[in-house]
């Protein structure tokens, strides 16, 4: 009996059921990790969405939120000297070793990084960003700026428009609320509440490939 | 072989067959550019581009025109959905030799005059037209190609395309059947 | 590996030319099937001749079960495929209106190109037709504009909104494909027209 004999329909109909049927019994997969070429780190660089503005974190921690990670990529010694509240240290020479992994790559935490500077938090976004992890982010400035604005806020000058004493103020209570000056902070145990932590807002999300008819 | 075997137009595919390609075209979409097919989006690239030159200040001003524009780099008509209508024509004309049906001919139901036929197929295109840019697409790129990947859209596209059809069927009978 | 564009194992260009070649093949299938005949095409709203169905349904799942095993097989990274947006109320209102023009104008955007590479008139008075709603549509854009944008809900798969796996999604669709193949050569069985 050739294979042309049979009924087309009941020929294709048992092909895709037995394929249908193995494709449902086999878990999808997930380990192909997604990376990003060269030009979309670029954009994305030019854009500027890797940024976390100072007084944005400055609330978070002020308001506890669950999602944020503070992660200290400078080396250890300079972390003993001052960290910010809750951060943890990871120095840019071990972002790559697998034990941090997990820690980078996942999708509930907002992570981030922050240095004296800019330069080197930027580096260590570049290099996860590059294996495709999301919800990492940079503070604008680092720690330098940090001091200026959120510690040690100057006072506007009278003329200064109402949206800037507005942050004026949020920095002085910030300023307050974290002990201002030059504290070091306790390593704080962070322990997610039970309840599930709102997402955080994806700034950053990777774009996939522009298709469709519109 | 006589004469008339010879000018007959060969049979249609095997409908199965046919859908498997179909799907095995699709897929080669997908994997080589990472997107389904589309026909509607090539029409509108050359709307696009045919009121950048007529027009070009209005074209600027309406976000319609101006975002497409922009999204392709100010060429709206080099972009992969053209490349990919221009070869549909070629395809089906390739394939129009190879099965005998190359024929100048206005294709209706016995029932109606060629006059009606037209009348109803400008409207059904204008209609089309119109319906595809909502539907960010039309049978191929919104039904087809988003069925394919999944897409919630792509199945309620389809849906209402069909059962849109169908529902309409009735009132157009004179037409078809 | 996949999408090959993507991960820049090929250029822009290649793409573009690739894209050309997917056409030929898309066109050469497409009139094979019988999709450059309107009379064919619109059989399906009849029951006399259901190719359409067949045809679409069949290519729908050949191509989500190829997708789902080149992933299994690490050939295509799915979540850099482009997945359509929803954007609901557009897409049904949209749909509707698509429905009305495929049932007066017998063809559909893709199917009128390839009826016209082979000398159908009527296909191209419903190209003709295309490029003026568009056209409208185009210049209409403000007053469509707040339907157009309503309901944005991503790019959701539709495996993820009822809470299934993508496979036993699949699988579904191939159940109600293989009942609706039943379904469409029973109704062409039973109006059948010998020559259109």
């Amino acid at each position: 009996m050739k294979l042309t004999d049979f009924n087309p329909r009941i020929l294709l109909s048992v092909i895709i059921l037995s394929l249908g049927l193995i494709i449902a019994a086999v878990p999808r997969n997930t380990t192909t990790p997604f990376k990003l070429t060269a030009q979309q780190i670029l954009d994305e660089l030019k854009s500027g969405t890797q940024y976390l503005e100072a007084e944005l974190v400055a609330k978070m921690i002020v308001e506890k939120d669950p999602v944020l990670q503070l992660i200290d990529v400078r080396p250890q010694s300079e972390f003993e000297k001052y960290s910010l509240p809750g951060a943890i240290n990871i120095p840019l020479d071990d972002l790559l070793s697998p034990e941090y992994a997990d820690l980078l790559n996942q999708g509930t935490m907002t992570n981030v990084f922050y240095a004296n500077g800019s330069t080197r938090a930027n580096e260590a976004w570049m290099l996860v960003r590059q294996l495709g992890y999301e919800n990492n982010y940079v503070l604008m400035g680092g720690l330098n700026y940090w001091f200026e604005t959120i510690m040690n806020p100057q006072a506007p000058a009278s003329t200064s428009s109402d949206d800037e004493l507005a942050r004026y103020d949020f920095r002085k209570g910030a300023s307050q609320a974290l002990g201002g000056g030059g504290l070091v902070a306790s390593v704080a145990d962070k322990k997610e509440g039970s309840a599930a932590p709102p997402k955080p807002k994806a700034v950053g999300k990777k774009k996939a490939v522009k298709g469709g008819c519109s | 072989m006589t004469m008339e075997t010879i000018r007959k137009p060969r049979n249609y595919m095997n409908p199965y067959l046919a859908g498997v390609l179909l799907g095995l075209v699709v897929l080669a979409a997908n994997f080589i550019s990472g997107r389904g097919l589309g026909a509607s989006g090539a029409v509108k690239s050359a709307i696009v581009a045919g009121v950048e030159t007529v027009a070009p200040k209005h074209a600027a001003a309406s976000p319609f025109y101006d975002s497409y524009s922009k999204a392709h780099e100010g060429k709206p008509l080099n972009n992969w959905l053209v490349y990919q209508m221009l070869g549909v024509i070629v395809g089906g004309f390739v394939s129009g030799v190879v099965s005998r049906r190359l024929t100048w001919k206005v294709e209706h139901n016995p029932g109606i005059q060629s006059r009606t036929r037209l009348l109803f197929a400008l409207a059904g295109g204008v209609l089309f037209g119109l319906g595809s840019q909502l539907g960010r697409g039309c049978t191929s790129g919104s039904a087809l190609s988003g069925m394919a990947v999944l897409s919630l859209g792509g199945f309620i596209s389809m849906a209402a395309i069909f059962g849109t059809a169908f529902m309409l069927a009735y009132f157009f009978r004179k037409l078809w059947i | 590996m996949g999408p090959l564009v993507i991960n820049e194992i090929i250029s822009e260009n290649t793409n573009l030319l690739l894209a050309f070649f997917i056409g030929i093949a898309f066109g050469f299938v497409l009139e094979q099937g019988g999709f450059s005949s309107s009379r064919k095409l619109a059989g399906v709203f009849y029951g006399y001749d259901t190719v359409v169905l067949k045809v679409f349904f069949t290519g729908a799942i050949t191509a989500m079960l190829g997708l789902l095993f080149f992933s299994l097989f690490d050939w295509v990274d799915l979540s850099i495929v482009y997945v359509n947006e929803t954007y609901l109320w557009s897409s049904v209102v949209g749909g509707v209106i698509m429905g009305a023009g495929f049932i007066m104008g017998g063809y559909c955007p893709g199917t009128s190109f390839c009826g016209a590479a082979i000398g159908k008139i009527d296909a191209y008075v419903f190209i003709a037709g295309l490029f003026i709603g568009i056209f409208l549509f185009g210049e209409a854009y403000e007053w469509f504009e707040p339907l157009y944008l309503a309901e944005f809900w991503g790019s959701p798969r539709i495996s993820e909104f009822f809470g299934l796996s993508e496979g036993v999604t699949v699988l579904l669709v191939i159940l109600a494909a293989v009942a609706m193949f039943w379904m469409g050569e029973k109704a062409e069985k039973m109006f059948p027209r010998d020559e259109y």
